[in-house]
């Protein structure tokens, strides 16, 4: 189709220049191209400039007290977890950012950034303090604070104007660098701040160890291919969480004497449990089902008569794997991987059942969560335990079966027809009523299985949207290829599925961060509560509620933002939500 | 007629027009007579689109001037506005309002913008849709239409505001051939009352024997216009002459 | 015919290969499952429960609750009902204001964010950006806490920012609004005879309008139509006290039948129902070639549904009280209608109150003579109704966004202006989108009340807890607000499907 054989007369010719045009011309182009406009934009401002001059007068009130937070730092973390021991606290935080900087140097952070944009941004922040601070004027602002804003904001608008006359042409700088002076202006900060003594340098320290991580990563993966990078790190944040939570910060002792009767046992299972995978992936269909059938029936057994709660775990996840092994371990190969996973899935589970369950060593025993600590635990844990359940509810929703297939529309109804808050009392109040008298469970466990079991219900609305996505000629395709239902619900529907509702999935990851501040209403220490009651209730910072809240707020909002702008690129990145 | 210079009612001077750093018009001149009847065609993404979408300024133009009707087309909001409801356009893909009937889809715009009263406007509703053929389909919501009644339909709309000029982006290219011929019939009789019509279209039977000019776009530029008999018969530019061996091969 | 190969007479597999039976075998094994763990549960619980002398009656519905609400209806329930009731009602009170509100701030946010307007698209964006980030618990507490610290004290002189028709203090924000009054009911049954009359007068406008093809004005006359019901009701509204014959006479006659009459006609309903439902399922199987081959779930649907009805008849019949507290509440309720309706009641149907304080004690307090909504109402209700507000923001501006940029260039190429196109074109098409998950916005909304408990409002969650600290009943209170809740949700899904069909494009 080209015509470059034919020299037609006019070539191309770049655009006309934009001449920047004058603040006087793009107000009237955005602000004041119509009467209605106009006038819209004259009440928006005053209304603006009220609301401003109504929030200086609330900020700089002498009734606030915003000093009080800086030495409560500690407090809003982690609650009342015992200061004796925040080495744990410190290293949990570091593990993470670890593992924060590995992952920088494998993803990748976001490429690059425009340098106008950049220079434009610290414009825009220069000229908002340089407001704020000549609005300030009217507000019982202190002559510091005031003196800050107008002269930094002069100066960042300033230097933002100066770097828009340099900067002429569209260049790129790396996110990476941008974030890096971020963070280090933050590291200045916690230098500058009347934080708890004893906290800038850990806090220090995190951000070297992110920046000496993001190396380390970088020099790792110049051995290793970038897929098994990609492979083991996200191992390593899988187990990080269980790690963090259940042994660094319980800090738990073990007691022979409690685990000895089952020990053996538990580890003749874990050695058992190759044999049986190997008997069942070279047995016929019905030898298969025999040996699934057995296993099934102890299992039961087991719950019946009580055996230890770990054989009877141990001895379930055994059925479990037994089950899915004609789906997972056909080839020799697969069959390799899956050893490998038993192992490693038996080992979790007798450590947990060694450590996790055990008492703990910390100065408090048991209650030793709070803050924002609880909050992440409550958010990540109920989204990861939420996943299976939820997956397994949709795939119950859309089954063939009738009777799966109501009992999952009942419960995904119930749950989606009442607040959560109904639900948490229900945990609350409800579970012990099926306990033995006097055994109960900790209220965090407690709540973080009643939002586990809340968010589910919604998640598998979601991953239902995604299974119905999922074309007929697909399963067609599988049966034709002789597949049995599992696996072509576990090989071809579900990770089509789940790849289209990932973002609808971050969502509700979102929506359930911010709904675990609910527990606050059932009493357990969340950073929510620390900020509404625990905090302003202290003698030397009593009634500094509203400025509490105003941080929580904060706090809560920068990390839905940022997740929520994050999936937006992962959205993009994936192309779904575009048709 | 050539270039229309008897009584011309478009006029386009050295259009140019820029999708960010893409130049889709390099600078056209034309202008179109009253009554005359011009057929853009030309290979795919070579700006016919935008072109015509600028002459009612669902496009605007950065460089060069248009005056349609005698008025320029400036950003200034009654002149878009009065151009708007001198011009009709059909479109590719009809865009007829789907939440309405086809009463409603031709009397909406006649009773709003040239305020005629409801009456007025069915009465003219109903002679349109007797002239396209399809007076039985008045009630009927455009989802419950063929291709063909949708775009005579949209025909019908467009003719109702009375317009000087009618504007045809490939109105029968999302149509299967039998539609094709309902649609060209109607197009085909309304050059016969003459209405002035810049029509994008494909169908060279169309343009043979209805069109007064026929017009050869590409890269932006108009490359070769003349009567249909001299444009088929002798094209003179090299690019014409590709153009017609590859449309009409087959 | 003859040589065709002969075949062997086909076999059934065993049992334990029959797909059918593996099908139902692990259906029936999990259901199994699922009824005996919930039986050793409840079993488990009702022991506990026993050992502390707690019990799973329904006592607490009736017996004194010993508890204080913060407002409402009854702020010293004299039984569980009442205090349930006063709960239910506040929430209501939140939750059908708050939908309104959330929705006109939502739709304006939402086309704001569209501006062309540079200032309002970017204020828009800031509202969404930042309320729907920030848990709305904090957001309900910290209403809760601005109104309870920040605002004006109360004083015996306190007149509020507007004299006599806004009052704002720390105990509260009264307005001045129109009081029914005890004839209200009785203009309000000319309102809704108004109301039919100008939906008649709408519908013969429009059939007019179609026959002769003239504009008219179906919506002016209907709405005179239902001023002139509105005018005549304020003077004549006594003639309305007809009605309270009528109710007395159906309550006398709902009295009147014995209870065994309704549950025979009830459980025939039921098993009609069922039914029906097979008789319309195998229709829709029957093609003219003759009924389709069913399937083992097919059986199973009509068996589910016969054993439905047949169920529901079953229990009809065999639990005469059921029956019997229907009838009972439906003649509470005529007789409470009966009182509302007097020849003898005159005076306005509405009378404007305006705010004011009074001093009762040692303290000011605001009289009842504005509307007031206290700090808690005040905290829960712009919680609840902001944050909706900031999503159902997203749905408009998704909703305008997905009308295909077609629709607004033909408008434009037909002359329409902005205002119009958005009036005509773009808004019918994009409600349709907008509507399935703006009715999901009303019941998050509705659940979201459900966090007055934080700030004291007395609605059914913060009613449900105090109740339940005084009595132990956590099972029954429980069980309350499911069937509370689940009402609600079935409601609001029932009317936002009903409006999502009739609003459904004809496609062909
Ligand atoms: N909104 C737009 N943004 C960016 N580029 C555009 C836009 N509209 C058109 N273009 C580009 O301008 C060029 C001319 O497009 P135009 O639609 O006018 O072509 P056309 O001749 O009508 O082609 P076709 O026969 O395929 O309709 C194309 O290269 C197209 O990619
Ligand atoms: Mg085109």
């Amino acid at each position: 189709m080209s015509a470059e054989s034919f020299d037609l007369p006019l070539q191309p010719e770049p655009p006309p220049k934009v001449h920047r045009i004058g603040w006087l011309d793009w107000a009237r182009k955005n602000l004041f191209n119509s009467v209605f406009n106009g006038t819209l934009t004259m009440v928006l401002t005053a209304g603006l400039l009220l609301l401003i001059l109504a929030l200086l007068r609330f900020v700089f009130s002498p009734d606030r007290r915003w000093e009080v937070m800086p030495p409560n730092a500690a407090n809003y973390v982690v609650e009342a977890y015992p200061r004796e021991d925040l080495a744990n606290m410190w290293l949990s935080l570091w593990i993470i950012a670890a593992l924060a900087g590995v992952s920088t140097a494998s993803w990748g952070m976001g490429g690059q950034v425009s340098v106008i944009k950049v220079v434009a941004a610290v414009r825009a922040i220069g000229a908002t303090a340089l407001v704020v601070g000549v609005l300030s004027l009217w507000s019982p602002a202190g002559g510091a604070t005031q003196t800050v804003l107008v002269w930094g904001g002069a100066a960042l608008f300033g230097v933002g104007v100066g770097a828009t006359r340099l900067v002429q042409e569209e260049r790129g700088v790396s996110v990476a660098r941008v974030l890096a002076i971020v963070g280090a202006l933050l590291v200045g900060l916690v230098w500058y701040m009347p934080l708890e003594s004893g906290t800038t340098w850990p806090l220090t320290i995190t951000a070297l160890v992110v920046v000496a991580f993001h190396w380390v990563g970088k020099l790792v993966g110049q051995w290793l291919s970038a897929r098994l990078m990609k492979r083991v790190i996200t191992v390593l944040w899988v187990l990080s969480f269980p790690v963090i939570y259940l042994h660094i910060q319980r800090n738990p002792s073990l007691v022979w004497g409690e685990v000895t009767s089952w020990l053996p046992w538990a580890g003749l299972l874990i050695a058992a449990g190759p044999a049986v995978i190997w008997v069942v992936s070279r047995a016929g269909r019905e030898q298969a089902a025999g040996v699934n059938f057995l296993l099934g029936g102890v299992s039961i057994y087991s719950w019946v008569i009580q055996w230890p709660m770990a054989i009877r775990v141990l001895f379930l996840l055994l059925t479990l794997f037994s089950l899915a092994t004609p789906t997972f371990a056909a080839s020799p190969r697969a069959r390799r991987a899956f050893y490998w996973t038993w192992l490693a899935g038996g080992l979790c589970t007798l450590y947990f059942f060694l450590m996790g369950i055990g008492s703990t060593d910390l100065a408090t025993r048991g209650h030793f969560l709070g803050g924002i600590n609880l909050t992440i635990l409550l958010a990540v844990g109920g989204t990861a335990l939420s996943f299976p359940l939820g997956v397994m509810l949709a795939l119950g929703r859309t089954s063939s079966m009738p009777i799966f297939r109501i009992l999952s529309i009942v419960y995904i109804e119930v749950v989606r027809g009442v607040p959560l808050i109904t639900v948490l009392f229900f945990g609350d109040k409800v579970i012990p009523r099926f306990l033995p008298p006097g055994l109960d469970f900790a209220g965090e466990a407690k709540a973080l299985l009643a939002i586990t079991a809340f968010s589910a219900a919604y998640l598998a609305e979601n991953v239902r949207g995604g299974l119905q996505a999922v074309s007929k000629g697909q399963t067609e395709a599988s049966r034709a290829l002789g597949m049995t239902t599992a696996q072509m619900t576990m090989l071809i529907t579900l990770p089509q599925a789940l790849r289209v509702v990932i973002p609808a999935l971050v969502g509700q990851a979102i929506a359930l961060f911010k709904d675990t501040s609910l527990v606050a209403i059932i009493g357990l220490a969340d950073f929510l509560r620390v900020a509404r009651d625990i905090v302003p209730n202290q003698p030397d910072s009593l009634g500094s509620i509203l400025e509490n809240l105003l941080l929580a707020a904060l706090v809560y909002w920068i990390f839905a933002f940022s997740f929520s702008r994050a999936s937006l690129r992962l959205e993009r990145r994936l192309g779904v939500g575009t048709r | 007629m050539e270039n229309g210079a008897a009584n011309p009612i478009i006029v386009c001077e050295n259009v140019k027009k820029w999708f960010g750093d893409f130049q889709a018009l390099r600078g056209v001149t034309t202008s179109v007579a009253e009554g005359e009847v011009v057929v853009v065609i030309g290979p795919s993404g070579s700006g016919k689109s935008t072109f015509i979408r600028c002459i009612n300024r669902l496009e605007q133009h950065q460089e060069g001037r248009i005056v349609v009707a005698g008025i320029e087309l400036t950003s200034d909001v009654r002149n878009i506005e009065r151009i708007r409801s001198e011009v009709g356009m059909v479109f590719q893909q009809f865009n007829l309002f789907p939440h309405l009937t086809v009463m409603q889809n031709i009397t909406l715009a006649q009773v709003w913008v040239r305020k005629r009263s409801r009456s007025d406007a069915e009465e003219r509703a109903m002679a349109l849709l007797e002239r396209v053929g399809i007076p039985e389909q008045a009630a009927k919501y455009p989802g419950q239409l063929s291709g063909g009644q949708q775009q005579r339909v949209a025909i019908a709309r467009s003719l109702a505001m009375d317009p000087k000029i009618m504007l045809f982006d490939e109105p029968t290219s999302a149509l299967d051939p039998e539609m094709i011929k309902e649609v060209l019939e109607v197009m085909q009789e309304l050059a016969g009352t003459g209405m002035t019509i810049v029509a994008v279209t494909h169908e060279m039977g169309f343009a043979r024997e209805v069109a007064n000019r026929v017009v050869l776009f590409d890269e932006g530029q108009i490359v070769e216009e003349g009567p249909p008999a001299e444009f088929f018969a002798n094209p003179r530019h090299p690019r014409t002459k590709m153009f017609l061996s590859q449309i009409l091969s087959h | 015919m003859a040589n065709r190969p002969s075949l062997a007479a086909p076999t059934r597999p065993p049992l334990w290969r029959n797909a059918t039976f593996l099908k139902w075998a692990a259906q029936i094994g999990v259901l199994f499952g699922v009824l005996a763990l919930g039986s050793v549960l409840i079993g488990e619980a009702t022991a506990n429960m026993r050992a502390q002398g707690l019990s799973l009656d329904w006592d607490l519905l009736t017996d004194p609750p010993g508890i204080q609400l913060g407002e409402g209806i009854f702020i010293k329930p004299s039984t569980g009902l009442e205090a349930f009731y006063t709960g239910a009602v506040n929430m209501l009170r939140v939750a059908l204001s708050g939908i309104v509100a959330a929705t006109v701030v939502g739709a304006i946010v939402g086309i704001a964010r569209l501006s062309s307007n540079w200032l309002a698209s970017r204020l828009a964006t800031v509202f969404v950006e930042s309320l729907r980030n920030i848990p709305v618990l904090v957001q309900v507490v910290f209403w809760f806490f601005l109104a309870s610290t920040l605002f004006p004290i109360l004083e015996a002189d306190s007149s509020g920012p507007i004299p006599g028709v806004l009052l704002v203090s720390r105990k509260g924000v009264s307005f001045a609004w129109p009081f029914p009054q005890e004839t209200f009911w009785q203009w309000g049954a000319f309102l809704v005879v108004g109301l039919l009359t100008a939906r008649w007068a709408y519908r013969t406008r429009m059939r007019r309008a179609e026959a002769l093809g003239e504009d008219t004005r179906p919506g002016t006359w209907a709405l005179l139509a239902f001023l002139a019901w509105a005018v005549l009701g304020w003077f004549a509204h006594p003639l309305a006290g007809a009605l309270g014959w009528l109710f007395m006479l159906l309550a006398a006659s709902v009295g009147a039948v014995p209870v065994s009459v309704y549950q025979v006609v009830l459980a025939l309903v039921s098993l009609y129902l069922g039914w029906r439902w097979i008789h319309r399922f195998l229709e829709s199987r029957r093609s003219p070639a003759g009924l389709a081959k069913l399937t083992d779930d097919d059986y199973f649907r009509m068996i589910l549904a016969g054993a439905l009805g047949a169920g529901g008849a079953a229990v009809l019949m065999l639990l005469p009280a059921a029956t019997e507290v229907g009838t009972n509440v439906l003649q509470y309720l005529l007789e409470f209608c009966d009182q509302k309706f007097d020849f003898l009641r005159s005076g306005a149907p509405l009378a404007m109150g305006s705010p004011s304080v009074e001093v009762p004690g040692r303290f000011p307090q605001i009289a009842g003579t504005g509307l007031t909504m206290t700090p808690s109402f005040f905290g829960i209700w712009m919680g609840v109704t902001l944050y909706t507000a900031s999503f159902i923001a997203e749905i408009v501006r998704g909703g305008i966004l997905s009308v295909p940029k077609g629709q607004s260039e033909a408008g434009y190429a037909l002359g329409l202006r902005r205002g119009q196109l958005l009036r005509m074109v773009i808004l019918p098409q994009a409600f349709r989108v907008i509507l399935p998950p703006l009715g999901n916005q009303y019941l998050n909304l509705s659940k979201n009340t459900s966090l007055g408990i934080a700030v004291a409002f007395p609605e059914m969650v913060q009613v449900g807890q105090t109740m339940f600290n005084q009595t132990g009943d956590t099972i029954q209170v429980i069980l309350i607000w499911m069937a509370f809740y689940l009402s609600i949700s079935l409601l609001i899904s029932v009317l936002i499907n009903y409006y999502n069909r009739r609003a459904q494009l004809v496609e062909r």
